[in-house]
C-alpha cells in the first residue's frame, strides 16, 4: 500500500519536474532570442539620450552616463527641417489611407455586390495590379509624374498610392459577407444606392476597414523610393528620405545621437498603432502579405 | 431593362472611381514603360526608337551582370535561412510557458522601425568603432571589423539586417498556420505513439504547406525587390565597390543619376520577368480560392 503511494507521488513529482525543466528550458532559449532580437530597438532608444561621444564608448553604456534628456531631439529639430518632414509624412499617409479605404470599400461594394457588364474584366485588371511591384514601375511612373507637371510637389508625391489595388480586393473580400436582404430592405424603404453604401455597407466594413488603414498608413510612412526620386526640394521630403540626410554624410562622421533621435520619433507613431490596435496590427499584415 | 437591371449599373459608378485611376497610374505607367525600353529616352531629349538595342546592350553592361550577380544572391541569402529562423521562432512561440506573451512581443520589435530606420540603426551597429566591432573583434582577433567596407562582409551584412527586420512578420504568419491545424491531429499522432518531433515532421508540417508555399513566395518577391536596405547600409548607395547593387539600385542609378531611362526601363522588363515567374508559382502552389470571381 505505501510503495504505491510513493510511487504514485514520485511518478507526479517527477512529472512537475519534467514539466518544470522544459519550462525552464523554453523560457531561456525565448528569452534569449527575444533580447538579441530586441537589442538594436532599444540601443536605437537609449542612444538618442546619450552624447555624441558616449555613442562608441566601450563597454557599451546599457543606460547613459551622461544623461542628455531631449537635447538631440531639440537639436534635431532646430539645425534641420525635421517638423516639415515630420507633417509631410504625416499629411501623406493620412491623405493615403483615407482614400484607399473610401475608393476601396466603394469599388470592392461594387464589386461584390453588382453584376454589371465587362465586371469580371474590370475585376482581372486590378487584380493584375497586384502582381506588379512599384520598384518596375518607378521609371514610367516619375514620366507620366513629370509629364503632368507634378515633378516636386504634394500631388506628384501623393497621387500615384492615393488608391491601392489591394484595397479594392481586401474590402471585396469583406463586401460579400454583407446580406442581400438588409441591402433589399433599405432599397424597399427607399434609400439611394449611395446612402445604403453610406449608412449600411460602411459600418459594417469597419474592422476591415480598420485593418486596411492601418497597413496603408505604415506602407505610406514608411515609403521610400517614390519621395526619394519624386521630392527635390528639401521642404517636400518625407521623413525617411530626410533620415538618410543624417547617416549619409560622406565627409564627416554623421551625428548619431541625432539621427537615433529622429529615428525614435519617426517610430513612435508605429509603436502607437501597435500598442492602441494590436489584432487590426496584424489582421493587416497577415492578410497582405506586404510589410513597407 | 427593369429596374433590377437598372441598378446593377450603380456597380459600375462605384468601381469607376478606382477604375479610372488604375488605367491613369498603373496601365499608362506599364505601357510607356514598356516603350520608353525601346528608345534611348534620357528626360532631356525627346526618345529616339531603337528596337531591341537596350536589352541587347544589357547582355555586354557590366554593372547589370554584376546587379543581377548581387541580387540573387540577396535573394538566395536572404530567403532560406530567414524560412528557417521564423518557423522555429513560430514552433518556439506555439508552446506554452511562462513570460510567453511579452517575449512575442520584445521578438516582435524590428518589425515597427520603417527599413530606412532599421538600415540607419545598423549602420551605428556595425560602425568599426560600434558595438559589435568591439564585441566580436577581439573574439576573431581583429579589430576593428570594418563590416560594411569589407567586399565580402557588406552583402552578408545586408542579409542579416533584412532577416533581422523581416523574421518576425514570416514568424506571425506560420504560427498563424499552426494554430489553424487542429489539435484532434497533433494529439491523435501522440496517442499512436509518435513523439513530438515525430508528429511535426509528419502532422504539422505537410499540413503547413500552404503557409509554406505562401511565405517562399512572398519572401522571394520581396528580395527580388531589394533597394532601400542596400541604398542606406551600404556605404556609397550600393558600394562597396558595387557589391550591394541590386537590380533595384541599378534602376534607381541608370535612371536618376545618368538619366539613361531607357536602359533603367528596359532593366525593370528584365526584374518584372524574375517577379512573374515566382508570382504565378505562387498562384499556382497555393490556394486558389483566394483569386476566385465569385
Amino acid at each position: 500500500m505505501t510503495a504505491a503511494k510513493t510511487y504514485e507521488s514520485d511518478w507526479a513529482f517527477e512529472a512537475r519536474l519534467r514539466r518544470r525543466i522544459r519550462n525552464l528550458i523554453l523560457f531561456s532559449v525565448a528569452l534569449l532570442i527575444s533580447l538579441l532580437f530586441f537589442f538594436p530597438v532599444y540601443l536605437m532608444f537609449s542612444s538618442s539620450f546619450k552624447s555624441e561621444g558616449e555613442i562608441f564608448a566601450i563597454p557599451m553604456h546599457w543606460i547613459p552616463h551622461e544623461f542628455q534628456g531631449f537635447r538631440q531631439y531639440e537639436f534635431a529639430f532646430e539645425s534641420t527641417r525635421l517638423e516639415r518632414w515630420y507633417i509631410n509624412s504625416l499629411v501623406i499617409a493620412a491623405v493615403q489611407t483615407i482614400a484607399t479605404v473610401f475608393f476601396g470599400a466603394l469599388a470592392g461594394y461594387g464589386f461584390a455586390k453588382f453584376r454589371f457588364p465587362a465586371r469580371n474584366i474590370l475585376f482581372l485588371f486590378i487584380l493584375s495590379i497586384m502582381t506588379v511591384p512599384f520598384q518596375i514601375l518607378v521609371i514610367p511612373m516619375f514620366v507620366l509624374v513629370h509629364q503632368l507637371g507634378w515633378h516636386n510637389t504634394y500631388q506628384g508625391l501623393i497621387m500615384p498610392g492615393l488608391i491601392s489595388a489591394f484595397g479594392v480586393f481586401m474590402m471585396r473580400q469583406f463586401a460579400y459577407s454583407v446580406p442581400d436582404e438588409l441591402l433589399d430592405a433599405a432599397r424597399i424603404d427607399g434609400a439611394s444606392e449611395f446612402s445604403i453604401f453610406r449608412r449600411i455597407v460602411m459600418p459594417m466594413l469597419k474592422p476591415a476597414a480598420a485593418s486596411l488603414a492601418i497597413i496603408t498608413f505604415l506602407f505610406s510612412w514608411n515609403s521610400f523610393l517614390w519621395p526619394l526620386v519624386i521630392a527635390q526640394d528639401r521642404d517636400l521630403v518625407t521623413l525617411p528620405v530626410g533620415l538618410t540626410y543624417f547617416s549619409q554624410s560622406l565627409d564627416r562622421e554623421p551625428l548619431w545621437a541625432v539621427a537615433m533621435a529622429v529615428s525614435t520619433m519617426a517610430t513612435i507613431p508605429v509603436i502607437l498603432l501597435f500598442v492602441f490596435f494590436q489584432r487590426y496590427f496584424i489582421e493587416g499584415m497577415m492578410v497582405s502579405g506586404i510589410k513597407g | 431593362m427593369g429596374l433590377v437591371q437598372k441598378r446593377q449599373y450603380y456597380g459600375l459608378l462605384f468601381v469607376a472611381p478606382a477604375v479610372i485611376f488604375f488605367a491613369i497610374f498603373f496601365l499608362y505607367p506599364i505601357v510607356i514603360g514598356f516603350g520608353l525600353s525601346l528608345t534611348d529616352f534620357t528626360l532631356l531629349k525627346p526618345p529616339v526608337w531603337v528596337g531591341l538595342q537596350n536589352y541587347q546592350d544589357l547582355l555586354n553592361d557590366r554593372l547589370f551582370l554584376k546587379s543581377l550577380n548581387v541580387t540573387i544572391g540577396f535573394v538566395l541569402g536572404s530567403t532560406v535561412p530567414v524560412w528557417f529562423i521564423s518557423l522555429a521562432m513560430a514552433v518556439l512561440f506555439f508552446q506554452r510557458f511562462p513570460g510567453r506573451e511579452l517575449m512575442k512581443v520584445l521578438f516582435f520589435t524590428p518589425l515597427l522601425p520603417s527599413v530606412v530606420v532599421v538600415s540607419v540603426i545598423w549602420k551605428l551597429l556595425l560602425h568599426p568603432s560600434g558595438i559589435l566591432s568591439s564585441v566580436i573583434g577581439p573574439i576573431v582577433g581583429q579589430m576593428p571589423i570594418k563590416w560594411l567596407f569589407d567586399l565580402q562582409l557588406s552583402p552578408i551584412m545586408s542579409v542579416v539586417v533584412h532577416d533581422w527586420h523581416i523574421a518576425p512578420f514570416y514568424m506571425i504568419i506560420w504560427l498563424s498556420g499552426l494554430t489553424s491545424i487542429p489539435p484532434e491531429l497533433r494529439d491523435a499522432a501522440r496517442v499512436d505513439g509518435a513523439n513530438a518531433l515525430q508528429s511535426f515532421l509528419r502532422v504539422e508540417l505537410p499540413l503547413l504547406k500552404p503557409t509554406a508555399v505562401f511565405v517562399a513566395a512572398i519572401s522571394t518577391i520581396r528580395a527580388f525587390q531589394g533597394f532601400s536596405i542596400q541604398f542606406v547600409l551600404s556605404p556609397s548607395q550600393g558600394g562597396p565597390l558595387e557589391v550591394n547593387t541590386t537590380l533595384g539600385i541599378v534602376i534607381w542609378k541608370y535612371g536618376f543619376q545618368f538619366f539613361r531611362m531607357g536602359d533603367a526601363a528596359a532593366i525593370s522588363v528584365v526584374l518584372f520577368a524574375f517577379i512573374l515567374i515566382f508570382t504565378l508559382f505562387q498562384l499556382r502552389l497555393g490556394r486558389s480560392d483566394d483569386f476566385s470571381l465569385n
